[in-house]
């Protein structure tokens, strides 16, 4: 499959963050550049579906120069190609989806093929809107599934399965197709040093494509969700443990 | 050595000097009769004072010297030599109170501490400054006063070294009470006996540390970490040397065999390193660290650093260069103790350290005491340094079973080490666990010389008692 992974260059979210009296904004200037958690889990998940399935993968980001780097690093765990839209603009959610729906139009031109499969991590580390790949999708005018832990090819196209407050959705979806990650039960590998040596080598061109900085978001109120109660986690050893605590937890909370 | 039974007058007069932070009997918590390492005793003190100023330890000490009653001062408790509990009863003095960083000099590049400031602490707030506090014990939250009571190592020792060269100078309030300085904050001395680095690695039986003056450098900017699997142990650490003779200076340099990995994994619940590199199986991995300016001066660094481990026979290299992946790297090291602490009941351990070269042979020897002996064995270590952590444990065996079989295996570890030129401890300290390893391992000679010292910075023998170089 043709896969693209879209990837935002975010502040690493590891370390304290202080306030900029100057600016009264963040100090993340000192802060490592990192591709943003959700995007890396994305990036694992298609090179897992490549290794797997065949295909190659394309990674894409709307950003500064300094996000060549991180495209850089994305050479290096699985991505063969990698493109930039160099700019330091600033937009907003739809502006960013707007500009990566262009992009993605640019490079299917020049390629001369369309992507199968793009994948978006489901919200930044610094922004956290979970905005940008619905917005993309529906520029695209592509069928899409969020939240995804996992995918499998299907006679319908891919076979993905949502994440969801209860447990999982399995949903088939047609290619092309969207597709958003949250954190599946792998983490992203670590680049050998031949792999390292061999994406410094890879070209990154900057696309010709502008930002689009008409801002269409407006924020009307920021709030904090509902609080809701945490669950409880059942996990022994083996199987048989489990269920014989959880049927004993069911029986002392008179559930039957 | 006749101790002076304590007294109900005897507690008052401590109650004087530390109102409200004198504890007797039932108030006094259980954790302060051992450190981490419980097979070796629990000794319960008669009097704990928690104190806050050099005054009130040096009123303590002038009191318990003149009524010649045991005085151990206690940190965080975290040592594994059986260092802080108090074998002789008496006074338990803890400094954790004592915990303010007091004073930056950033000209000299040092920092001044109370002995209670935890490492952790400094390292943050030395951090923010842009500067590193260089040794890095694995137990972070050890006080510092602690840490330079048994000269503690850890991973960064390889390139940075151990606590003592960090120590500039400090001011300790002797067995009589009196507060003297030791050293100065200059970078050199050729000024008579160290009295300083006697007192260093002495865990509290010569003096108690009131304040230290810390050597600080600054914060290297960039650093990567390797993961460097291999198909055996032997071929892991025979890279070792080579590391060192290409001129590469890793910042910290770690073994482990895959069993130990898999055993920290289960306990984090999450896979850390690759088991199974192009198709083959890793049982052995090296950890390193380079620090440097950017990262286009550790480009090369690590470069060289993968042709010199490739020819050693590495399966591959893997490269941690972004701060989770480095976290995720060091994770797996980081949980070792407590993995292998929640794998068994009980468990003992040693800290030998040998000549670098000699590791491969010391790992096969303790291997092969697992059938010989008939114990099960875990160890890891730095590999940069020849200092070896060797675990024993419990596991099904009946308790008198496996403190018997313990002391076969740990008594034959500690002769091999000395047969290839080594020590009884790395870092961790003698306390009173070890002092028969030590007095095997350096001779009478060397002994009777530390009794002798001992005995001029302490006549009354109330310093942490039985301790170190002799037995009670």
């Amino acid at each position: 499959m043709n896969i693209l992974v879209c990837i935002k260059q975010v502040p690493d979210d590891s370390v304290e963050v202080s306030l900029n009296q100057a600016t009264g904004k963040a100090d993340i200037e000192k802060i490592a550049p990192i591709v943003n958690a959700f995007d890396g889990y994305a990036l694992e998940m298609a090179t897992r579906f490549k290794e797997a399935h065949g295909g190659e993968i394309t990674v894409l980001s709307v950003g500064p120069e300094k996000a060549r780097d991180s495209l850089r690093n994305c050479c290096a765990v699985g991505a063969s190609k990698a493109y930039l839209v160099n700019s330091e603009a600033e937009t907003d959610t739809y502006g960013i989806a707007d500009t990566l729906a262009k992009a993605v139009a640019a490079i299917e031109a020049e390629a001369g093929a369309k992507f199968d499969v793009v994948f978006c991590g489901k919200e930044t580390t610094d922004f956290t809107s979970s905005q940008v790949g619905p917005m993309l999708a529906e520029i695209l005018g592509l069928p899409q599934v969020t939240n995804i832990v996992g995918l499998e090819p299907a006679e319908a196209g891919l076979a993905v399965k949502q994440e969801t407050e209860e447990g999982y959705n399995m949903v088939d979806v047609a290619t092309p197709c969207v597709v958003t990650v949250t954190k599946p039960e792998y983490d992203p590998r670590y680049p050998t040093m031949k792999s390292k040596m061999a994406a410094r080598k890879v070209v990154i061109p900057d696309l010709a494509v502008e930002v689009n900085t008409d801002a269409k978001v407006s924020v009307t109120k920021v709030y904090e969700p509902a609080k809701k109660e945490a669950g409880v986690k059942i996990k022994e050893e083996t199987v048989e443990e489990t269920v014989a605590k959880a049927i004993g937890l069911m029986a002392e909370a008179k559930v039957f | 050595m006749g101790y002076n039974t304590i007294t109900p007058e005897f507690v008052e007069q401590l109650k004087a000097i530390a109102p409200g932070r004198v504890y007797t009997g039932a108030d006094i918590n259980e954790d302060y009769a051992h450190d981490e390492m419980p097979i070796y005793g629990k000794f319960n003190p008669e009097v704990v004072v928690e104190v806050i100023s050099k005054e009130e330890i040096s009123a303590v000490m002038k009191l318990c010297n003149e009524n010649v009653i045991p005085v151990t001062a206690r940190g965080a408790g975290t040592g594994l030599a059986g260092g802080c509990p108090p074998i002789a009863g008496g006074v338990t003095l803890v400094t954790t109170r004592m915990n303010k960083i007091l004073e930056y000099d950033l000209a000299n590049f040092t920092v001044r501490v109370q002995p209670g400031v935890l490492l952790n602490q400094l390292s943050e707030d030395a951090a923010k400054q842009g500067l590193l506090y260089p040794p890095d014990p694995g137990e972070k939250f050890a006080t510092l006063g602690g840490n330079v009571s048994t000269n503690a190592g850890g991973m960064r020792a390889v390139k940075y070294g151990t606590t003592r060269r960090y120590v500039r100078a400090m001011e300790v309030c002797l067995a009589n009470g009196e507060i003297i300085k030791l050293g100065a904050n200059v970078a050199k001395t050729s000024s008579g006996y160290s009295l300083l680095n006697l007192v260093v690695g002495s865990e509290g039986t010569l003096a108690i540390i009131t304040e230290l003056t810390l050597e600080l450098i600054p914060q290297p900017k960039e650093t990567v970490s390797l993961i460097i699997p291999f198909e055996d142990i032997d071929a892991c650490i025979g890279a070792v040397p080579k590391i060192f003779m290409a001129g590469l200076k890793p910042q910290a340099l770690e073994f482990m065999e895959s069993e130990i990995v898999y055993m920290a994994e289960k306990y984090l619940e999450r896979d850390v390193f690759p088991h199974v590199v192009d198709g083959v199986e890793a049982k052995a991995y090296l950890l390193t660290t380079f620090d440097g300016d950017s990262m286009d001066a550790l480009d090369p660094i690590i470069e060289k650093a993968s042709e010199v481990v490739f020819e050693e026979g590495a399966i591959d290299v893997l490269v941690a260069d972004t701060p989770d992946l480095r976290a995720k790297a060091w994770s797996a090291r980081n949980a070792f103790y407590e993995a292998i602490c929640a794998s068994t009941s009980e468990l003992d351990e040693c800290d030998v350290v040998v000549p670098i070269h000699k590791i491969p042979e010391l790992l096969k020897y303790v291997n092969g005491l697992e059938e010989e002996v008939g114990i099960k064995i875990r160890s890891f270590g730095h590999a940069g340094d020849g200092n070896v952590h060797v675990y024993v444990l419990r596991e099904d065996l009946p308790r008198d079973e496996f403190l018997e079989k313990a002391e076969i295996a740990l008594g034959k570890m500690y002769v091999k080490a000395n047969e290839l030129g080594g020590l009884v401890s790395g870092e961790h300290g003698i306390g009173h666990s070890k002092f028969q390893y030590l007095r095997e391992s350096l001779g009478e000679q060397s002994i009777d010389l530390m009794y002798g010292i001992k005995k001029v910075f302490d006549p009354n023998l109330i310093l942490n008692p039985g301790k170190v170089c002799y037995k009670l």
